[in-house]
């Protein structure tokens, strides 16, 4: 094994860059972009116009109106991340689109490593757009006072988990065969499974701490408010008696980022078109 | 693999061996038991000997899947300016050796080598000068040709302003200059092909390796694709050119390797090809219906090998010869028989290809 061959040369950010450009410009063409900007626009505005509607008031404090508004950010984050990033590298291999773009004089980690930076950023965008409607939205409720520090945190956890859920739907697109596969074992790993392996974990009263899903309500939970309820890690269920720590939770999420990008860049390499 | 045959020091028994290059094996001697190692040359020995006439250079490549061994220590070269068929029914290799030489796959053993660069070792200094067109490749049917080759075209390190006028040009080759900016996805699966060879020519390769580049074409678009690999000749570029069409590759190549079972059957020059088929065939019509008396005098001429009727034309087998020819019209007139129609039929690369491999499969 040479060693020299993992070290990269300024020629392999190069093509990464071109790799991410061009993945990028593949999600805004297949639409992928806009229907989860839609969502993030639009699920917000119901929040601000679903009570006026109703004749109910907003919440009392404006980090109670977030976490309510954040109810669904969950579920956008592991929708955008199944999205961007499960045909990633399986879709290379099951369209033979691979055929054309890996005989080129780049390598393939620069080619995957584009990929992957694409998805982060596209997720980014998507959770991004989601928090600067809510912010427009406090603004015009409550004043510029309701943007607090607590915001800034929720919005950080939120873009850390949604680089470990496109991390963990990277692996998963390293080693399936097909991109609806990875696409769907990701995002039901992420909505469904993980979540109820919290629960049980929870009912054994074992702290399921390691549990990415479980470390993402973080990004309600640091808002210090009651949430509303709704869809993703953390909610729809009323028995969590564990609340995830604040730097285990961000630990844990880092440690899901790091090891499955790099075990998915491992498998993607050693993946050949046969 | 290598193999070598080497003398046991104690009993002088020769003991014949294989191995990789620089692989070292353990070796017990079956009459007197002495044990002793046996390392094969190294890497280094074998990659001084690469010539540099060379655009593509093959060594000994073994490919397993599965147990299964898809390319049996297969050996060639490839000299630049050269345009090489690569030829042999579906299943014999061929795509698994283009594949081998583009880096898709890894070989089990041997190497592979573009320009003295071993292709799996370093693939992103192998494959800069190569363009490849490999089976019927997917394309990104949501974009436009222009956006696919632009990005194409920065990864061959192309300026803006080259890339857009080579755009225009390759798409001018392959005859979809109108279709620049329209969504791949509304081609059909002949104008894709003709895309992805716009992709493979972008960057003007100096070694093009494309694999049945012809199927899915129309017959208009197979005679287009024929006359630019001719061009390609014209311009130095090499050529590896795998097909199992014979056709193309008598009409376009300068050598030819048939590749049967993942084994090199034979290869040679075109021209030397032809001139190992040795059994022609003659054509010839009768003015009346012949009796079983006449065909039983026709058999019995001695320079004839064989003889086959097919619509009212005897078709004489002989050995090529014109003299030859001449004997046989000169007997068969002298038998009183009318002759009105004498024509000598050449054998073609079909004919060779039959005799040489094992079956005729997938030979069109």
């Amino acid at each position: 094994m040479n060693l020299l061959n993992y070290i990269p040369a300024l020629d392999d950010f190069k093509n990464m860059y071109l790799s991410v450009r061009f993945e990028l410009l593949k999600h805004l063409r297949r639409k992928r972009v806009i229907i989860t900007l839609a969502l993030a626009i639009l699920i917000p505005l119901i929040f601000l116009t679903v009570p006026p509607a109703l004749g109910q008031d907003y919440a009392d404090t404006a980090n109670d109106f977030v976490a309510s508004n954040l109810a669904f950010i969950s579920l956008l984050i592991i929708l955008s991340g199944a999205i961007f990033t499960g045909d990633a590298i399986s879709g290379e291999f099951e369209k033979k689109t691979g055929l054309l773009l890996f005989p080129t004089p780049q390598r393939k980690s620069s080619i995957f490593m584009g990929k992957y930076v694409a998805a982060v950023i596209s997720t980014w965008l998507i959770v991004s757009i989601y928090y600067l409607v809510t912010i427009l939205e406090i603004s015009s409720i409550y004043g510029a006072s309701g943007i607090t520090i607590e915001l800034a945190q929720s919005f950080l956890l939120a873009l850390l988990y949604s680089t470990s859920v496109v991390s963990i739907v990277f692996f998963f697109s390293s080693i399936m065969k097909k991109a609806i596969t990875s696409t769907l074992i990701g995002f039901f790993l992420l909505m469904m499974i993980l979540p109820i392996i919290t629960t049980v974990f929870t009912v054994a009263e074992v702290d399921p701490w390691f549990i990415v899903t479980h470390d993402g309500d973080l990004i309600t939970n640091v808002l210090g408010a009651g949430n509303g309820g709704g869809f993703g890690p953390g909610h729809g269920f009323n028995l969590t008696t564990f609340e995830p720590e604040l730097w285990s939770g961000i630990g844990v999420m880092s440690a899901y980022t790091i090891i499955l990008f790099l075990i998915g860049i491992v498998f993607a390499n050693r993946r050949r078109m046969e | 693999m290598i193999i070598k045959t080497v003398k046991c020091p104690k009993c002088k028994t020769h003991l014949k061996i294989n191995g990789n290059p620089g692989e070292t094996i353990l070796l017990s001697c079956p009459k007197c038991y002495a044990r002793g190692k046996y390392t094969f040359p190294g890497e280094k020995a074998e990659i001084k000997s690469i010539s540099a006439d060379n655009a593509i250079e093959v060594r000994n490549l073994t490919k397993m899947f599965n147990g299964f061994k898809a390319l049996d220590n297969v050996t060639f070269n490839v000299k630049k300016g050269e345009i090489l068929g690569f030829v042999g029914p579906n299943g014999a290799g061929k795509t698994t050796t283009i594949k081998l030489l583009t880096n898709l796959l890894t070989p089990t053993s041997g190497h592979a080598y573009i320009n003295e660069i071993d292709v799996n070792k370093t693939p992103t200094k192998a494959l800069i000068s190569v363009g490849s067109l490999i089976e019927v490749p997917g394309v990104y049917d949501y974009l436009t040709p222009h956006e696919m080759l632009t990005y194409f075209g920065k990864i061959h390190k192309l300026d803006k302003n080259e890339i857009n006028q080579k755009i225009k040009e390759v798409l001018k080759v392959v005859k979809l200059s109108e279709w620049e900016y329209k969504k791949i996805g509304s081609f059909s699966t002949g104008m894709q092909k003709r895309l992805a060879i716009a992709k493979s020519i972008l960057h003007n390769p100096k070694i093009l390796i494309i694999d049945e580049p012809v199927i899915g074409l129309d017959p208009k678009g197979m005679k287009d694709i024929r006359n630019m690999i001719k061009q390609f000749k014209t311009e130095g570029i090499t050529v590896f050119l795998s097909s199992h069409l014979l056709r193309e590759v008598r009409d376009t190549c300068d050598r030819v390797i048939f590749l049967d079972d993942g084994k090199i059957v034979t290869q040679g020059s075109i021209d030397e090809i032809m001139n190992r088929i040795t059994i022609d065939t003659i054509e010839v019509e009768f003015l009346n219906q012949l009796s079983e008396d006449d065909i039983k005098k026709i058999k019995s001429i001695s320079e004839i090998n064989n003889l086959e009727t097919e619509n009212g034309i005897f078709k004489i087998k002989f050995d090529g010869k014109p003299e030859t020819s001449y004997k046989i019209l000169k007997k068969l007139t002298k038998q009183g028989l009318k002759v009105i129609s004498y024509s000598t039929q050449k054998a073609d690369l079909e004919d060779f290809y039959v005799s040489i491999m094992k079956d005729e499969r997938g030979v069109v």
